[in-house]
C-alpha cells in the first residue's frame, strides 16, 4: 500500500525546495501552488515515475519541466504530463549537497561572475536555450557553452568546500 | 589545454542545466550512453545544477520572501488521505474477487519510502492540527447538514400522510364555509381556501372540544398562504373531539377564544 504518511514526510521535506523553483520560474505564487501540488498528487498517484537515484535532482526537475510548460504555454492551466521516469544518479557527494543549506547554495552562486552566472539562472529558471542566450546577448554560441561549464564547475567547487567545511 | 573531447563536455554541461535545444538534447544523451568520460562529467555537474534549484527555495521562500501557504499541504494531504482510503477500499474487493491479485499488492517503491526518511525529522505537527480542526469543522457541518436532511425527510413523509388522508375516499369530510374538516383514522385536518390573511399581528387558531368537555381547548395557531388556502393537521386524536372552530387571535395564540369563530364545526 501507498504510505500517507511517508509521503507527508516527503511533503515537508520537499515542499520548499518545489514552491521555490515554481515561483522562480512562474513569479506567481498562485500558479506556483498549483505547480506544487501537481508535483506531489502525481507523485503520490504515480510513485514509479521517480526510478530511483537522488530525488532531490528529481524533483528539481520536474518542477522545473512542468513550471517551464506553463511559462511556455502562458496557460495557467495547463495539465500537462509529467515526463517518464528520469533515473539521476547518486553519489555521496550528491546527497551531502542535496542537503545544503539553502543559504550556502546562494552564496555560492553569488560568487559566481556575472558572465557565468547569468547564462546558468536563464537556462535554468527561464527555460532559455544556449542558443537564444546567444541571440539575446550577442555573445558567440560556443562562448555561452563554456561559460556555462565553468560556472558550473566553480559551484561545484565551491559546494565541495562547503560540504566538508 | 583544450582537448578535442572539449566540445562535447560543453554540451554536457549545458545539457545539465536543461538549456539545450530537443534536437539536441537526442545528441548528448546518446553520446553519453557510449562515453565515459562525458558521464563523469555530468554525474559531476548534475550536484550542481541541483544546487541552483536550493537557490531558489533559499529566494523565494526565505525570511523576505513569501512563506507557502500551511492550506497548500491540507489541500494535498487531504486528497491523498481520500485516495489513501479509496485505494484500501478497492483493495479489499479486489482481494476478495481475485484471490491471486490480492498477492499482488500495489506498493510504494522502498526507495521513495527511504526518500522519506530524509524528510522525518522536519515532520510538523501544525499541519496535523489544522487538519484536525478542519477534519471537526466538517463533522459538525456534515451533522448539521444531516439534521436538516432528517427534519425535511420528516417534513416530506408528514405532508406524503396529509395529502393521503385529505385525498382518501374513506376519509370523514366535515364542510364549512370555504372548506372542510377531514378525518381519517385517527388523523383530524383542516382544509381551507380563500381564506384572507388576518389582521397585522394576528393568526388564525384552532379549537378543539373534547369528548365530555364543557369548553374548547387551544390547539395549533396557523397562516393561510399566499392563494389563501391551508393545509393543517391537528394534534388531537379525531376520535377523541366532537367539534372544531376556527378563530383570529393575537400572534402567538390565546388560551380561550378572543373573537367570535369565523368556522365551527361539530364532527358527528
Amino acid at each position: 500500500m501507498r504510505d500517507a504518511a511517508a509521503f507527508e514526510a516527503l511533503y515537508d521535506g520537499f515542499h520548499r525546495l518545489v514552491y521555490g523553483v515554481a515561483l522562480r520560474i512562474l513569479n506567481e505564487t498562485g500558479a506556483a501552488e498549483d505547480v506544487t501540488q501537481s508535483v506531489f498528487l502525481k507523485l503520490w498517484s504515480s510513485p514509479g515515475l521517480f526510478q530511483g537515484g537522488n530525488f532531490a535532482a528529481w524533483i528539481v526537475r520536474v518542477t522545473r519541466n512542468r513550471s517551464l510548460d506553463i511559462v511556455r504555454s502562458k496557460a495557467f492551466n495547463t495539465d500537462s504530463e509529467l515526463p517518464e521516469g528520469l533515473t539521476e544518479s547518486q553519489g555521496l557527494e550528491e546527497i551531502a549537497l542535496a542537503h545544503l543549506e539553502a543559504s550556502r547554495v546562494r552564496a555560492a552562486l553569488a560568487q559566481l561572475p556575472e558572465d557565468q552566472r547569468k547564462p546558468i539562472e536563464m537556462g535554468f529558471f527561464e527555460g532559455v536555450t544556449h542558443e537564444e542566450m546567444a541571440r539575446r546577448t550577442g555573445v558567440p554560441l560556443g562562448t555561452i557553452k563554456t561559460r556555462i561549464r565553468s560556472g558550473l564547475h566553480k559551484l561545484r567547487m565551491v559546494l565541495d568546500g562547503a560540504v566538508t567545511a | 589545454m583544450m582537448n578535442s573531447h572539449d566540445p562535447f563536455l560543453d554540451d554536457v554541461a549545458v545539457y545539465a542545466l536543461g538549456a539545450l535545444p530537443p534536437a539536441e538534447e537526442g545528441r548528448v544523451r546518446a553520446h553519453l550512453r557510449g562515453c565515459a568520460e562525458c558521464r563523469a562529467e555530468y554525474a559531476l555537474l548534475n550536484p550542481a545544477v541541483t544546487a541552483v534549484a536550493y537557490d531558489a527555495e533559499a529566494c523565494k521562500t526565505g525570511e523576505n520572501g513569501p512563506q507557502v501557504s500551511s492550506l497548500l499541504k491540507a489541500r494535498i494531504m487531504r486528497e491523498v488521505r481520500a485516495s489513501a482510503s479509496s485505494t484500501t477500499r478497492a483493495a479489499e474487493s479486489a482481494r476478495t474477487a481475485d484471490p491471486a491479485r490480492a498477492r499482488r499488492p500495489i506498493v510504494w517503491p522502498a526507495y521513495l519510502v527511504a526518500a522519506a526518511c530524509f524528510a522525518f525529522a522536519l515532520i510538523s505537527t501544525t499541519s496535523n492540527i489544522l487538519l484536525m480542526g478542519e477534519l471537526r469543522q466538517t463533522q459538525t457541518q456534515l451533522a448539521t447538514t444531516q439534521d436538516r436532511v432528517d427534519a425535511t425527510a420528516r417534513r416530506l413523509a408528514n405532508e406524503h400522510v396529509m395529502l393521503a388522508d385529505l385525498m382518501s375516499t374513506d376519509a370523514k369530510r366535515y364542510a364549512t364555509n370555504d372548506g372542510e374538516i377531514v378525518a381519517h383514522g385517527d388523523r383530524l385536518y383542516i382544509a381551507m381556501h380563500d381564506m384572507p390573511m388576518p389582521p397585522r399581528g394576528k393568526v388564525y387558531q384552532a379549537w378543539t372540544m373534547p369528548k365530555g368537555g364543557k369548553a374548547v381547548v387551544p390547539s395549533v395557531t396557523f397562516m393561510p398562504d399566499r392563494q389563501g388556502v391551508a393545509m393543517v393537521a391537528l394534534p388531537e386524536n379525531a376520535s377523541a373531539v366532537t367539534m372544531v372552530a376556527v378563530s383570529v387571535e393575537p400572534d402567538g395564540g390565546s388560551k380561550a377564544p378572543t373573537s367570535k369563530p369565523i368556522a365551527v364545526v361539530p364532527l358527528n
